[in-house]
């Protein structure tokens, strides 16, 4: 599987080109970044709109062209599209429920050791203060591809956080394990000890936990969640509730996102909740591997903290 | 001449590239002034910001936009925005004498937003509206729309940085339905523009964004209407640099930063509309700005480096 791995651009361009060939009203917007829209730039260069290094324009002459009748697909690098646009995202865009997709490349920590000029752990926190604004966060290639052939030609305003770099696979591209509806919570695996419920790459890290939990005789669930707005609220209140734990693991700030909407899912239930994100701490250089395990959302601290709580400390150091 | 009715109401669909009633628009600005100082006395509102644009968008209203009264989302018509969306009150004052917006004028927002008959989109957040016009003139071109797009933004406004990504934009773009109205009454909210952030030399700005720009006095009708129409039908984007008087019409507002937002007393819109039927408002200011062109005229060539 390893040998088919590809970036979440990658297998997100095709699509996009297909949806142009499709859809006579749809047209693309870049930043000086165009990996997402190669393909359409060779076959009809003029349902592509080049804007330059210029998000807050982009996003703008966006909404202008949604507001005659086109729907737009913008592309640009997640951390200043959401940050430097973000007045256009809310008044432009967002307020008047236009249909524009928003793909931001480098969502999280994958720009790694660029630093934190380029990582956005807030843009899952930022998009959904919007209005309308819906939120996809997939887990791998496959899952990002799936999340356009379902939301192309756009509706709606929806933000898509895509990797910048190759993922783990999550879901096979063979059929195996096609990725499913993506507003649906897909359970990867079952166990009745815990349920990690993670969303973009931490599902690969998830994943890759259950597998060493099995290791210490803990059979452990692994559910993706890759729409984060609307929430699939019910669906994890009823995949959560009664469960001896549940553990959710995002790469973006703590205080929103997954785990608080998984927290509300779960309000009342009694069930016990680790929430695995993002803290204020400076990141050092390193890679996006790297930074995740600073942050604690990798799939070390991931198995750590479910061996914690189900078998003590104690225990979980002794068996390493 | 037409009288004012048929200019303002029944005349509303016709084509707009008939000869402008200089006379008619004129009266049309003045019943719109009378809304916008009537309004500032029932509650504070931007009644500088108005006054200033009012003329502007007289003549757009009366003599340049292509549209639709019985077909308001007409796909080919030509869409304003008033990025100053300060001057909201100045436009729905236009937008009720022009018969597209028939509602209690002082319960409307004090800037524009969407779902207000004639707002095209909501504005007044500075710096959006010349992004928004450059997708919008970009979309009709792309789908073989005769539509134009008339941006109208203040001088302060152009403060703002996305202002000049947008005009970097459209010259790149070519976009020769796209015109940019500057009310360049020199005034922004804490007093001069040049005295709180230069904007001078404006005219060579905007010719070495590629723009073409042209200028005339922003309470002129048919010098407005001359260079409007000048400027939509020559190549490229162009802008208008329009010299306005912030206030004007009313003597004692005219020209002073301190009625950038403000309420009438009683007596004081007694003052105003004793004034305005008068036609006592000055000139003064109009040309403190821009000096060496006289009103109507575009400058020569489009200064365009490659």
């Amino acid at each position: 599987m390893s040998g088919t791995a590809r970036s979440m651009r990658a297998a997100c361009a095709p699509v996009i080109a297909e949806t142009v060939r499709r859809c006579p009203d749809l047209i693309t917007l870049g930043a000086d970044g165009q990996a997402l829209f190669g393909t359409v730039i060779g076959e009809s260069p003029e349902r592509y709109v080049e804007v330059g290094i210029a998000e807050s324009n982009l996003v703008g002459v966006a909404a202008g062209l949604a507001r005659t009748g086109w729907r737009p697909v913008v592309g640009a690098m997640a951390p200043f599209l959401v940050r430097r646009a973000y007045e256009q995202l809310r008044l432009d865009v967002a307020l008047p429920g236009l249909p524009v997709a928003l793909l931001g490349v480098g969502g999280g920590l994958g720009y790694g050791a660029l630093g934190p000029t380029h990582h956005a752990v807030d843009d899952i926190a930022l998009m959904s203060a919007l209005p309308h604004m819906g939120i996809y966060c997939p887990a791998d290639a496959a899952d990002a591809a799936h999340v356009l052939r379902h939301f192309l030609p756009p509706t709606r305003p929806a933000y898509v956080r895509l990797s910048a770099r190759v993922d783990p696979p999550v879901f096979r591209p063979d059929g195996t394990a096609e990725p499913g509806d993506p507003h649906e919570v897909r359970v990867l695996r079952g166990g009745a000890d815990a349920l990690l419920l993670a969303t973009g790459r931490c599902v690969a890290e998830a994943s890759a936990a259950a597998e060493r939990c099995a290791a210490h005789g803990l059979d452990v669930a692994v559910a993706a969640v890759t729409c984060l707005r609307p929430f699939p609220t019910d669906q994890v209140r009823a995949l959560g509730e009664n469960r001896p734990l549940v553990v959710t693991a995002a790469e973006e700030l703590g205080h929103c996102g997954l785990g608080a909407a998984v927290a509300e899912a779960l309000r009342g239930s009694g069930t016990p909740l680790l929430r695995l994100a993002v803290d204020d701490r400076h990141p050092p250089v390193g890679e996006h591997d790297e930074l995740l395990a600073f942050h604690g959302v990798d799939r070390t601290a991931i198995e750590s903290a479910v061996v914690r709580a189900l078998i003590g400390k104690g225990d979980h150091e002794d068996s390493r | 001449m037409k009288s004012f009715t048929e200019h303002g109401r029944q005349k509303s669909t016709a084509g707009r590239d008939e000869a402008p009633d200089p006379i008619g628009i004129s009266v049309f600005a003045a019943r719109g002034r009378e809304r916008v100082l009537r309004l500032a006395a029932e509650k504070p509102i931007h009644v500088g910001p108005a006054l200033s644009v009012i003329d502007i968008l007289a003549v757009l209203y009366t003599s340049v936009l292509r549209r639709r009264s019985r077909e308001p989302h007409w796909p080919d018509r030509d869409r304003l925005l008033l990025s100053k969306g300060h001057g909201a009150y100045g436009l729905y004052a236009v937008l009720a004498e022009a018969g597209v917006l028939d509602a209690d004028l002082a319960a409307l927002p004090g800037h524009p937003a969407d779902g207000i008959p004639g707002v095209e989109a909501a504005t007044g957040a500075l710096g959006h509206g010349l992004s928004l016009g450059c997708g919008m003139a970009l979309g009709a071109r792309l789908g073989g729309s005769p539509g134009r797009v008339i941006v109208v933004t203040g001088d302060g406004e152009l403060d703002e940085g996305t202002n000049w990504e947008a005009a970097q934009f459209a010259a790149h773009h070519r976009l020769d339905n796209l015109v940019a109205v500057v009310d360049r009454n020199g005034l922004q909210q804490e007093g001069r523009t040049e005295h709180v952030l230069a904007l001078e030399p404006l005219a060579d700005k905007w010719r070495a964004f590629g723009w073409r720009v042209a200028h005339a006095d922003g309470h002129d009708p048919a010098a407005l209407h001359h260079t409007l129409s000048a400027l939509l039908a020559a190549p490229g984007p162009g802008v208008l640099l329009a010299r306005t008087v912030k206030g004007r019409g009313v003597s004692f507002i005219e020209d002073d930063a301190r009625w950038h937002s403000g309420r009438l007393t009683p007596e004081q819109l007694d003052r105003a509309l004793g004034e305005l039927a008068a036609g006592a408002g000055t000139a003064r200011g109009a040309e403190q700005e821009a000096p060496g062109r006289g009103p109507g005229e575009v400058s020569a060539g489009r200064d365009v480096r490659a």
